[in-house]
């Protein structure tokens, strides 16, 4: 889900090395280097931003909390890395990554950090360099590269060659979601709880956020509904009251990897949300390892009909989720990927109509030889909730 | 729909439409990356009053209709309600709907201008490119220096924004302790910021025994002796505005008491030397006349400081770094940030820094409360 991207990211972004150590990042380099090896390429040069750094964050650990970072991974010798920081701020960001080379790479100072490390790569041939993520750099920037490199080197997106980071998940990746999904389960609980006592959706995400910050969440995100769910919208400080359902959706990023869920809860699920509720559970039933995408956007249509798909959710039933809150693949109705064992994905259903009512609901699933693992589930029903409210809690306006 | 950003923002819209106008321009293309970085200026939200979440634009013609292009699609809603722009269109693809626009508006592209292409991706960029057939001329500057001057309701909610953050830091006041994590007390000074309004923060805040600079909250636990650096800046209707404090955990040496009022000194000396006619480099001399007088001349310069200040977007970062190099006049009514922050061999990094707005007679300070070197009791 795109949400309203903050200025800074605040949170605690030290580098877990009782988590994720060193050698994790030798192994995740390795394959890398093999596909340098395969490409005749001397190194790779890696970007990302504050907003989509997967890869860089997958082969190096580091995460621009303003701007952008740049990987320089060479197939043979040290790294380095360079980050759009002031020299000022080095040593903090030197906390952030195994990389023990890391420089400014801003404004005058990047022809200094750049240029000597790619004269080191220099042969007597032009050569390839690989890159990831360049699509999302900036023209600028881009050629700033290109003035640097001048004849010497040719650009090859190395997207295509290795996919990074892999849709399949690695052992401590699949560690570091099934944390980040308890979290996020945590603030979904904490979320319905406020909602219950201040009847404003506002209210409520923030004290979820608030919960999810304090347990060390990296990032959280939230979108919630003020029209009983037939749209949502960013954090606006407006602390609205409404009469329900709750629904809304939150995302919290803790070492790096994304956990997301939509949140629909009411005291009796409406018919758009036990329709939605049964489409998810046929849609988690559906994925395995080898399940194409596309047929998967295909059970849960046919599972939500005659109820089209919530707009909300662009056109896409899940993808993955990992270090990017959106990873390929999307469950599009076009879309054929096969997915893997071991990837993980987000599954979004949701419908909106004016008799049936508004419903978003998703699960977080780890895809398993035998079907799916479910890691988190959105929760739909509030016992209660009428006692929990007192009419004095609800505006006039929607008693 | 909020009125009074209506009425604010189609003075910005009726001021580009004049621009191209004059400039025998046929249109104008201005896009946001979404990232809502708070040292640029958001050319979208300049023009259209919309914060947007994605990668967005703003088509205008020269006849003054307007066109809001917002992704993702589903945003459509809520951007409609914000947005002073004739119309408002969702996509998923703003390439195309960028296309589409252009083609609706008749604006011939090799004849308009363009502000922020230059902050979109490259791949967007390049779609961008294949749909119009070329790219229009960049004219970066426009949107900064059409909003340079702070209305009457951006001062107004810049002055709201500075509020929020002092109310913000004396939340730290309360609750900082040793035993404490940084990004506890990070949450909990982040999120009683949204509660009071703001829809953003560009929050650091870190502490140490002897700091180096001030970075994001980490995992560091808060002890005794430790000196807290915090750059509070909310955002309130789109006008961040930044405090720099400096707190000390237990009573500070006297010597950390009394560098700190050299930056004091500092900060007087810059809001008495920007009145309105002077330039940047004057404010950035005056201030670094003063620590070069108490002997740390050789201290003005990275990475022992980076900035005197800088603009504050996402509506205009206007008049800039303060840095003795910017030549840039300072008008009344543009808002800025001052802030002498200083690394000082004997007391490590202080912070003390004001959003200011620019005056006949000086700089004066949104602020209630100049910085002072506070003390949390142990």
């Amino acid at each position: 889900m795109r949400t309203m991207q903050p200025s800074v990211t605040i949170g605690s972004y030290t580098w877990a090395q009782d988590r994720l150590p060193a050698d994790e990042f030798e192994l995740r380099l390795a394959e890398l280097r093999a596909a340098m090896e395969r490409h005749s390429w001397p190194a790779v040069l890696v970007y990302g931003d504050v907003r989509d750094h997967s890869a860089l964050a997958y082969l190096s650990n580091f995460i621009p909390r303003v701007r952008w970072g740049m990987a320089l991974l060479p197939r043979d010798g040290d790294p380095r890395l360079l980050c759009a920081m002031s020299t000022r701020d080095l040593p903090a960001m030197r906390g952030l990554t195994w990389i023990t080379d890391v420089r400014s790479g801003m404004g005058p100072e990047w022809p200094k950090a750049f240029d000597p490390w790619c004269e080191s790569l220099k042969a007597d041939q032009p050569a390839e360099l690989g890159t990831l993520g360049f699509d999302l750099m900036a023209p600028v920037l881009f050629q700033a590269v290109r003035r640097s490199l001048g004849e010497n080197f040719m650009l090859r997106r190395a997207e295509d060659a290795l996919p990074v980071p892999p849709e399949r998940k690695r052992p401590r990746e699949l560690t570091m979601l099934r944390a980040s999904c308890q979290l996020v389960e945590t603030a979904a609980n904490a979320f319905v709880a406020s909602w219950r006592s201040s009847g404003e959706p506002e209210t409520a995400a923030l004290d979820a956020e608030r919960l999810a910050r304090s347990l060390a969440a990296q990032d959280v995100r939230t979108l919630v509904s003020l029209d009983d769910g037939r749209t949502l919208t960013p954090y606006a400080g407006r602390f609205e009251k409404t009469a329900g359902p709750l629904v809304g959706y939150l995302a919290v990023k803790l070492a790096g990897y994304w956990a997301d869920v939509f949140v629909t809860a009411e005291e009796t699920p409406s018919p758009a949300a036990r329709r939605a509720a049964d489409a998810l559970d046929t849609l988690i039933a559906a994925v395995k390892p080898g399940a194409r995408s596309g047929d998967l956007f295909t059970v849960a249509a046919e599972a939500l009909a005659p109820y089209p798909l919530h707009p909300a959710l662009s056109g896409s039933v899940g993808h993955g989720i990992g270090l990017s809150l959106d990873e390929p693949p999307a469950f599009r109705a076009e879309s054929q990927n096969e997915l893997v064992e071991d990837g993980v994905y987000t599954l979004q259903v949701g419908i909106t109509d004016a008799e049936a009512g508004n419903a978003l609901v998703s699960a977080i699933v780890r895809n398993r030889p035998n079907g799916a693992e479910v890691l988190l589930c959105s929760p739909t029903v509030i016992p209660g909730l009428s006692e929990a409210r007192s009419p004095e809690s609800i505006t006039p306006a929607l008693k | 729909m909020d009125e009074r950003v209506t009425a604010k923002k189609n003075i910005r819209l009726a001021a580009a439409a004049k621009y191209l106008a004059n400039n025998g321009r046929d249109g104008l293309i201005a896009a946001s990356n979404g990232l809502n970085n708070f040292l640029e200026s958001n050319a979208v939200y300049v023009l259209s009053g919309v914060r947007p979440m994605g990668e967005s634009a703003v088509v205008l013609d020269r006849d003054g209709r307007s066109t809001l292009i917002v992704t993702p699609a589903w945003d459509a809603e809520r951007a409609r309600s914000l947005s002073c722009t004739d119309l408002t269109v969702g996509t998923d693809d703003l390439a195309a709907a960028l296309a589409s626009a252009v083609g609706e508006h008749h604006v011939a592209v090799p004849r308009s201008l363009s502000v922020g292409l230059s902050l979109l991706g490259a791949g967007v960029v390049a779609r961008i490119e294949a749909a119009l057939g070329v790219l229009p001329q960049a004219a970066d500057e426009l949107a900064r220096d059409l909003a340079r001057i702070r209305t009457a309701e951006e001062l107004k909610a810049a002055e709201h924004a500075t509020w929020i953050a002092e109310r913000g830091y004396g939340r730290l006041l309360e609750c900082a302790r040793p035993g404490m994590r940084e990004y506890e007390l990070a949450a909990e000074l982040y999120c009683f910021t949204k509660k009071l309004g703001a829809e953003d923060n560009f929050l650091l805040m870190s502490a140490s025994q002897h700091n180096l600079a001030v970075r994001a909250a980490g995992e560091r636990i808060l002890d005794v002796g430790d000196i807290i650096l915090s750059e509070i800046t909310p955002c309130y209707r789109g006008q961040f505005a930044q405090i720099c404090r400096t707190t000390a955990i237990g009573e500070p040496r006297p010597i950390v008491r009394d560098k700190y009022a050299i930056l004091q000194d500092a900060m007087r000396a810059g809001l008495e030397a920007g009145r309105a006619g002077t330039t940047v480099a004057d404010v950035t001399r005056a201030i670094n006349g003063i620590i070069t007088k108490a002997g740390y001349g050789d201290y003005c310069r990275p990475p022992f400081m980076r900035v005197r200040g800088h603009g504050l977007g996402i509506t205009s970062d206007r008049p800039g770094d303060i840095v003795d190099s910017n030549e840039r006049v300072l008008e009344a009514g543009m808002v800025f940030v001052m802030h002498p922050n200083q690394y000082l061999p004997e007391s490590g990094y202080l912070m003390c820094g004001e959003p200011v707005v620019v005056t006949d007679q000086g700089c004066r300070a949104l602020s209630a409360q100049l910085a002072q070197l506070d003390v949390i009791p142990v």
